[in-house]
């Protein structure tokens, strides 16, 4: 179906190939995931399919490609529109139109299909992606699930033989992931169709057919997920997550491959694995002995109502210490960015009432409450806008009116903390994401605040990317600042956080230690979250561990001995 | 408040072929521009009235009545100090002066409020439809298109606020970012003022015009530019409303002309 | 004036010129302006993206700025004044790139992120004109029917064009252009060379776009507001119009010349 004999490619201003000498071949009907640290030739890969590269992006382009046997070269993406369909991660830029049936019908219009096979592949196509209802809905008033969706459907309205996603996750939600996921599996029962996942989640994708992983724009290994399975080590060499579950298989000295959380729950059983006595008695000990300072930030009775009378919060009360490393999870929409806004300033409370320090923000500025509430915003481009690190980190000092001497003091500091200190006089756009996320970080860091709140800080990263980021945050924490976390990724805030906000429809549902929150899954599903695979696990074998070491270090062999049952458990 | 002006209404005037309404739009700034005197351009002010009454359009009036009040003023004003006239009133104001700045002021007014009838019944697709049939060039219409529905998700929820609440666009996002640093907007002389726009602007642009590649990617892979012959899923089409809908334009249209040059 | 036409054979071009009018009818509606002489005009600063996205973006930014501000009329003002501020703007984004680099001894001739003194001049040069041009053409079209006079408008426009361009518009572009170069969207490395119209006479078409501008703006406003003595206003109705579009016409022809020959 997809082709690709010994191709190559170099971007125009990059002195090394992007891709060098790729073969490969994709069977009709195969389902193939393709991984890769940033920067290993996947998305350039993608690109080159549908002439993508080199009619839009310039460089310079070798080898032969070929769809359903017919070589694409010369023919432009519009060209091969009804051969080759893309899904990008970025919704926000692949929807047209005002109306989610017009935005199914845009791509069959330009092709000319007739009117009445139109309306015939909008229905079936709105069907598949279960968006029927919303129809004569503007799809900027969806959900970022939906609008995902909504994307799919336009793209299988062009009818292509073969589908490539383009990370198509990467900006979703949890329950949006989930939904998208089920789309697609319900759009293979349907059809046979070919379909190739640009850096899915290894641990979404064990039901694809073959994953090829790029190092340096070389496949660099390939095969089928139960041939990848044992591969941990050789994965994270090449910047990839390997699969949770069998890191633990691993570490547990086991060699078989497990579905899910509940059979890999069973087989350490059945393979006389047992939680050691006192083990979760020790991890919560564990937890006491870090414990914080008194109050830095308080939230009393906290209400926020957008001129339309929308109700985005509802009466939030909370506190958070000194010291803390704390974590607000929440749907898309529960309010948790608009709560961590009223802590800088940012939005002022309709009701209610926040004090900092004891102290009330009510008629303090902006621009002094900067010096004590740092807030880095989700997405770095949407304040970077200096020529060099060094003044863009320079900015937030310089608006508090500091002497040059501090000013530089501070950004040397700040971009030492990063990791960016030979940076200094580099354009941030030309950095990976990931390191723009450093700068954002970094001029947070140069005002000196005590409390740092980072908005979604790893969507995006790549897996190396995420833990270089995770230790950062870490770092800051450890250095004395407190740090509050909005994020999606659970796995982050299981690892990393101590404790845990849950929020859904503008209030706070319940807030307590990771530890204890983690082990009542009952309660995160409820509210469109699920706990890591290990969590699980651990939650099923009956110990309230949070990371891969903790539930290891918790587990004995052998079978006498009481159990522990010191968490609920949920099976 | 949402930003755009479309009321999602069932009306007579929704009903109508988008170019119909162009047409009836067009002709009553032909009609606007014939006249200086208050008098008749009042009577064209209330047809219209009439009309966007027909076309539930009129709850929208709130929205602009301030620019409305404020165009007028300084219509009136200027051409006040501007027109000559024979009968002085204060200063070199004449009445004839006067009368022709009132005049100005309904005439602007009546355009404004024939153009907010129109945006208020009528979609963007239907409105590009309509010029697409009218011969515009599809990729002009396009992008013109493309570029109105941009708006709202790069202005953000300030103003778009009934859809929904999380998305929040670029212009809303990078003010807060840049505000949280410490940015302030407020203070200084007008030429600070305006320098303290650059971290705004800066990330705004860049920020939007990183989607270029993406959104050309996107066009193309839907077939965008294909170059065969387009078809269309919307259909619009003249009906007997149109048709009555033109002709009592046009014989309103008419009298006005007939007002205009007998007197 | 052929890459006009040929850009729309761009996919890329096509959609600068959507992310054009949007950021520009974006920044019109919200942000507001900075009142220079309260309750009469402002300084918007949205009004330096047509002068800095023109150098970038050539035709995209002339069609993209005439999209938006009609999208921005789409929120409130859409009326006759329209159709001239479509024209107005087309003009304010298309006079930047025509001239930049065709002013003789007055052009710097150097990459548009040169910083150096000269290049400041000729920006502020060229960006002088397109304001003035801009003011012109809508002040013309909106005294020929009447609206407002040309005496109040094409100041007020040109000021309000110039100011906003000259303090933002050289940080704008110093810290766009190595950017936009990186991303590949310059519009010089979209279009191919035989798309773009030769410049048949680019020195006579500077000189000539300039007398037009200037010349349409001083007559204008010398007729408008009467100190010219030998076009009275007449007496009676007011019918102030027709000296003002006939006086400016000639120049404003010219001026479209000059376009074309650059």
């Amino acid at each position: 179906m997809i082709r690709l004999e010994g191709v190559s490619f170099r971007y125009r201003s990059a002195p090394e190939p992007a891709l060098s000498e790729v073969t490969c071949h994709i069977r009709p009907g195969e389902l193939v995931g393709l991984l890769g640290r940033s920067g290993s030739g996947r998305s350039t890969l993608a690109s080159t399919l549908n002439g993508t590269i080199p009619h839009l992006v310039r460089g310079e382009l070798r080898g032969r490609i070929s769809i359903a046997g017919q070589d694409i070269q010369g023919l432009r993406p519009r060209d091969l529109a009804d051969r080759v369909g893309f899904l990008f991660q970025d919704f926000e830029a692949q929807l047209f139109s005002t109306n989610v049936a017009l935005e199914v019908a845009f791509g069959p219009e330009n092709l000319g299909v007739p009117r009445a096979e139109i309306a015939r592949r909008v229905d079936r196509c709105l069907r598949l992606a279960r968006l029927e209802v919303l129809r004569h809905k503007a799809p900027a008033g969806l959900s970022g699930g939906q609008k995902q969706r909504l994307a799919l459907a336009s793209v299988l309205a062009l009818e292509p033989r073969a589908l490539v996603l383009d990370e198509p996750t990467s900006d979703l939600d949890p329950a949006g992931r989930r939904d998208l996921w089920e789309a697609i599996r319900r759009l293979r029962e349907e059809r046979a169709l070919t379909l190739l996942i640009i850096d899915p989640e290894t641990d979404e994708v064990g039901w694809a057919d073959r994953l090829i992983v790029l190092d340096r724009g070389r496949v660099a290994l390939s095969g089928t997920p139960a041939e990848l399975w044992s591969e941990g080590d050789r994965l994270d060499a090449l910047g990839v997550k390997g699969f949770t579950l069998a890191r633990l298989a691993t570490a547990l000295g086991l060699a078989e491959r497990w579905q899910d959380t509940d059979g890999a729950a069973a087989a350490i059983r059945a393979a006389g694995w047992r939680v050691a006595e006192g083990a979760a008695d020790r991890l919560r000990r564990a937890d006491d002995e870090r414990a914080s300072g008194g109050a830095l930030l308080d939230v009393e009775d906290l209400t926020h109502r957008y001129p339309d009378g929308t109700e985005a919060l509802a009466g939030v009360s909370c506190a958070i210490r000194r010291g803390e490393f704390v974590a607000i999870l929440g749907q898309n929409g529960s309010g948790k960015t608009t709560l961590v806004k009223h802590f800088n300033g940012i939005l002022t409370p309709t009701a209610g009432d926040i004090r900092l320090s004891g102290q009330s923000l009510r008629g303090q500025s902006l621009a002094r409450l900067s010096r004590h509430v740092g807030l880095v915003f989700q997405n770095p481009d949407h304040q970077i806008f200096a020529e060099r690190i060094r003044d863009e980190v320079a900015f937030g000092p310089r608006l508090q009116g500091l002497s040059e001497n501090e000013v530089s003091r501070r950004v040397e500091e700040a971009l030492e903390a990063v990791g960016l200190s030979d940076a200094g006089d580099l354009d941030p756009f030309i950095l990976t994401k990931g390191s723009r996320q450093r700068v954002a970080v970094a001029s947070t860091l140069a005002t000196k605040p005590e409390l740092i709140i980072l908005d979604e800080p790893t969507t995006g990263l790549d897996h190396r990317e995420l833990l270089g980021m995770m230790a950062l945050i870490q770092r800051l924490n450890q250095a004395g600042h407190t740090i509050l976390i909005v994020t999606h990724a659970m796995a982050v805030a299981a690892t990393y956080v101590r404790r845990v906000i849950l929020m859904q429809d503008g209030r706070i549902v319940r807030e307590g230690p990771t530890r204890e929150i983690f082990g009542n899954e009952s309660g995160l599903f409820d509210l469109g979250l699920t706990p890591p695979p290990v969590v699980q696990v651990g939650n099923r074998l009956g110990v309230p561990a949070l990371t891969l070491e903790e539930l290891v270090g918790s587990l004995v062999q052998g079978t006498e001995g009481p159990r522990d049952k010191g968490t609920e458990t949920r099976q | 408040m949402n930003l755009f002006l479309y009321l999602d209404r069932e009306s007579p005037v929704h009903r109508l072929d988008p170019r119909t309404k162009i047409f009836l739009l067009l002709g009553s700034f032909v009609a606007a521009v014939l006249f200086f005197q208050p008098g008749p351009l009042l009577a064209l002010l209330a047809v219209l009235l009439l009309y966007g009454a027909v076309g539930r359009a009129l709850g929208n009036l709130r929205r602009v009545w301030f620019l409305l009040l404020s165009i007028a003023l300084i219509s009136t004003v200027s051409w006040s100090v501007f027109a000559r006239g024979s009968t002085p009133l204060v200063w070199r104001v004449t009445w004839e002066g006067l009368r022709y700045g009132i005049g100005a002021a309904i005439k602007i007014d009546s355009m404004i409020v024939s153009g907010l009838i129109f945006l208020s019944t009528t979609r963007t697709e239907e409105i590009v439809l309509g010029l697409i049939r009218l011969r515009v060039p599809y990729q002009a219409a396009f992008a013109f298109s493309l570029a109105i529905r941009m708006v709202p998700t790069i202005i953000g929820t300030a103003l778009a606020i009934r859809m929904v609440p999380t998305i929040i666009g670029t212009v809303v996002t990078v003010a807060e970012a840049q505000r949280s640093r410490g940015l302030d907007l407020e203070s200084g002389g007008p030429v600070q003022r305006l320098r303290s726009h650059v971290p705004l602007l800066v990330p705004i642009f860049l920020h939007t015009l990183r989607n270029t590649d993406q959104l050309a990617k996107a066009l193309e892979s839907r077939g965008f530019g294909a170059g065969r012959e387009r078809t269309s899923y919307l259909e619009i089409g003249f009906h007997v409303a149109d048709a009555f809908a033109l002709i009592l334009a046009g014989l309103i249209l008419a009298m006005f002309i007939a007002i205009r040059f007998t007197g | 004036m052929r890459e006009v036409l040929t850009m729309w054979r761009h996919t890329k071009m096509v959609v600068l010129v959507a992310l054009t009018a949007a950021v520009y009818a974006a920044i019109l509606i919200p942000l507001k302006g900075i009142p220079l002489i309260p309750g009469f005009t402002e300084i918007r600063p949205a009004n330096v993206v047509p002068v800095v996205f023109s150098l970038l973006f050539g035709p995209a930014g002339a069609w993209g700025s005439a999209f938006g501000n009609l999208i921005g009329d789409f929120f409130g003002t859409l009326g006759l004044g329209s159709i001239f501020g479509f024209v107005g703007n087309f003009f304010y984004g298309l006079v930047p790139y025509k001239l930049w680099g065709k002013m003789g001894p007055l052009s710097s001739g150097q990459a548009l992120d040169a910083r150096s003194t000269r290049q400041l001049l000729e920006y502020l040069l060229v960006a002088f004109l397109a304001s003035l041009s801009c003011a012109v053409i809508i002040a013309w079209g909106v005294d020929l029917f009447g609206l407002v006079p040309f005496g109040v408008l094409a100041p007020i426009i040109t000021l309000n064009n110039f100011i906003a361009a000259a303090i933002l518009g050289p940080f704008l572009l110093w810290l766009m252009y190595p950017r936009a170069k990186r991303w590949d969207i310059l519009w010089t490395e979209i279009m191919e060379p035989g798309e773009i119209s030769r410049a048949p006479r680019p020195w006579v078409g500077a000189v000539l776009m300039w007398i037009g501008g200037i010349g349409g703006l001083v007559v204008g406003v010398a007729i408008s507001t009467g100190l010219h003595a030998a076009l009275p206003f007449q007496f009676g109705t007011g019918t102030t119009g027709l000296g003002v579009v006939a006086g400016v016409l000639p120049f404003l022809l010219l001026f479209f010349l000059g376009c074309f020959l650059a």
